[in-house]
């Protein structure tokens, strides 16, 4: 296994042992597909859904605030908004059943995929990375190049984190939803309780999972700044892949399934029309981003004058 | 001799007559009854007019013409509910012995089947029974001279302010569900006090025939969610989250948010934080 610690991020010397460049790679496909286009239209839709989801249900957190009932007056009032939210939520919904049915057909077709390396499940080897980026962060070690298999213990993290909040958020909302029919088989009590925890859910997922981390270490972090394109292009150019995550590049060399996830790069032409999207989304999403940041340290002091 | 055919005639034109002057007669006395509120006007239009009550406090005597005008009474003359005035400077006697009792009186007479029901309320058993000056009467909740129709979306904005004034504990309790955030909103449709509690009315939800009892609960949501049940009515509509003493379950689980929220937007903080400073120290953003 390699060191976690090979100092300061050196181009030249990162490279040093020269990656072994796959026959087809040379053939044209010289990007590392990173999302398959399932998962790309998934995440596009959560993204939007999302966003959706935040923009009608927070100003009725904080329907006391004057800019909660402003921004309420120009959404067209509850009812509209509420509808507006309950079509989001359906394509959340739709995106969570899509992604349940994925791990499922990793589970039958693949056994064992589910928890091995290159998966979602938390390993030693996540813990050493936190442990020396911690170090790194009090300035107790030099800067760690992490050896990362196809995920790091930051998308992990969240991964989990937003898989259980989004598990609260469907059934909590289910339950706001549709009050009459929890109160068939359940206690009154379990509306408020779906109440806090829809309320509070919204929030961490907003300001903890969004705000903090998933735009940060996505996209705003060193080594992605100013932008990590895989989700939205799809590849990555395979030098770059497999200095950034070294380990799932030698697994697959290992088990001879690279040549599975080499793509050719977009023509000139696709990438020209593509750029402009992606332009329009990352701004749009650049801007939430610095809203509900804003929202966050909004809230945070409130949090923060509470004591 | 005068015929007879004369005299019946006679009669008959003069009959007619009567009935037709009559008409305009009646006509004349509705304009003279608004000439009378002009009269009225003429000093209670007034900005300055006022009084000093018992209490030592100043009270306006100035009556908003347009407020009146738009009001749903205003084709009733002033001395329909005050009764006993006269055009003139009126004594304190007057005024004193018409405040005490035509706070009720005022409006009885025409809504007698409302006031039965306030009589029997509790508000209605503490202003006439215990003779508590803080319980509303009628135009405590209605107004007196702006008096709008009940169902309209200006009065329902307004029913939480007036139960307000006394019960703000519940008002604040009521804003923190979704019927309170909605009409905070400006949706007057959602369920206000009035909508759950009743009106004329209200009693206190430990009385069987209160619309929040045990026996009625269900129906009183019911008019609304048409599946409601009684474990959906046990919601706890004036829950305080803020204290244990409301709900011990509700208010745990509202620590565990703030507990949770609290350390991971600062440990989510602390890490996209030093993550960007360190990376900004030694140069890990100036790439190639």
């Amino acid at each position: 296994m390699a060191s976690v610690d090979s100092g300061i991020r050196d181009e030249a010397a990162a490279f040093e042992p020269a990656p072994q460049v796959a026959p087809a790679a040379v053939a044209g496909r010289t990007h590392f597909r990173r999302f398959t286009a399932f998962q790309r239209w998934v995440h596009f839709f959560i993204m939007v859904s999302f966003s959706t989801l935040v923009l009608t249900g927070m100003p009725l957190k904080y329907s006391d605030q004057a800019w909660a009932q402003r921004w309420m007056g120009v959404l067209g009032g509850v009812q509209i908004a509420g509808m507006i939210h309950r079509f989001a939520a359906m394509i959340m919904v739709s995106c969570v059943i899509c992604m349940l049915g994925f791990f499922t057909l990793i589970l039958i077709k693949s056994k064992g995929r589910f928890w091995g390396p290159g998966t979602m499940v938390p390993n030693r080897q996540d813990y050493q990375d936190l442990r020396a980026m911690v170090g790194w962060f009090v300035g107790k070690r030099s800067h760690p190049h992490l050896e990362l298999d196809r995920y790091a213990y930051y998308e992990k993290g969240e991964f989990w984190a937003a898989s259980a909040g989004v598990t609260i958020m469907c059934l909590t909302g289910a339950i706001l939803w549709y009050p009459e029919v929890a109160g068939r088989y359940l206690p009154g009590i379990v509306i408020n309780f779906a109440l806090v925890n829809h309320s509070g859910g919204a929030l961490l997922a907003m300001g903890f999972v969004v705000v903090f981390w998933h735009f940060f270490h996505a996209h705003l972090r060193p080594e992605a700044f100013p932008m990590d394109k895989a989700m939205y292009a799809g590849g990555l150019p395979l030098e770059e892949y497999a200095h950034e995550r070294p380990l799932e590049y030698e697994r697959r060399i290992r088990e001879g399934t690279l040549d599975e996830v080499l793509v050719a790069p977009v023509s000139e032409a696709r990438m020209k029309v593509q750029n402009v999207i992606w332009w329009i989304i990352t701004g749009l999403a650049l801007f939430l981003w610095v809203v509900f940041s804003l929202f966050v340290v909004w809230v945070a002091s409130f949090w923060l004058a509470s004591f | 001799m005068i015929p007879r055919a004369f005299l019946t005639t006679s009669l008959g034109i003069a009959l007619l007559a009567v009935v037709v002057l009559a008409a305009p007669a009646g006509a004349v006395q509705f304009s003279l009854a608004h000439g009378a509120n002009g009269r009225c006007l003429e000093c209670h239009s007034k900005p300055d007019l006022g009084t000093i009550v018992a209490n030592g406090e100043r009270k306006s005597l100035t009556v908003d013409e347009t407020t009146w005008h738009d009001s749903v009474h205003s084709r009733l003359d002033c001395t329909a509910c005050h009764a006993g005035f006269q055009a003139r400077e009126h004594t304190a006697e007057e005024q004193a012995g018409w405040y005490q009792q035509a706070r009720l009186t005022a409006c009885s007479d025409c809504h007698a089947d409302q006031f039965a029901m306030y009589s029997g309320s509790f508000h209605g058993n503490l202003v006439m029974g215990k003779n508590d000056k803080r319980a509303p009467a009628c135009a405590d909740c209605h107004g007196s001279h702006g008096i709008i129709s009940p169902g309209s979306p200006e009065f329902r904005a307004s029913v939480l302010t007036m139960c307000g004034r006394c019960h703000d504990e519940k008002s604040a309790t009521y804003l923190d569900t979704y019927h309170g955030k909605s009409f905070r909103m400006g949706e007057t449709s959602t369920a206000v006090c009035t909508d759950c509690h009743g009106h004329h009315k209200i009693l206190p939800a430990s009385d069987p025939d209160s619309t929040v009892s045990k026996q009625h609960v269900v129906a009183t949501c019911g008019t609304c969610h048409d599946q409601a049940t009684s474990n959906f009515a046990s919601f706890l509509i004036h829950n305080d989250r803020s204290t244990p003493k409301s709900s011990l379950w509700v208010w745990l689980m509202e620590i565990n948010h703030s507990v949770l929220i609290g350390v991971l937007f600062v440990l989510g903080g602390l890490h996209c934080f030093l993550y960007f400073y360190r990376g900004l120290r030694e140069g890990l953003y100036h790439r190639g």
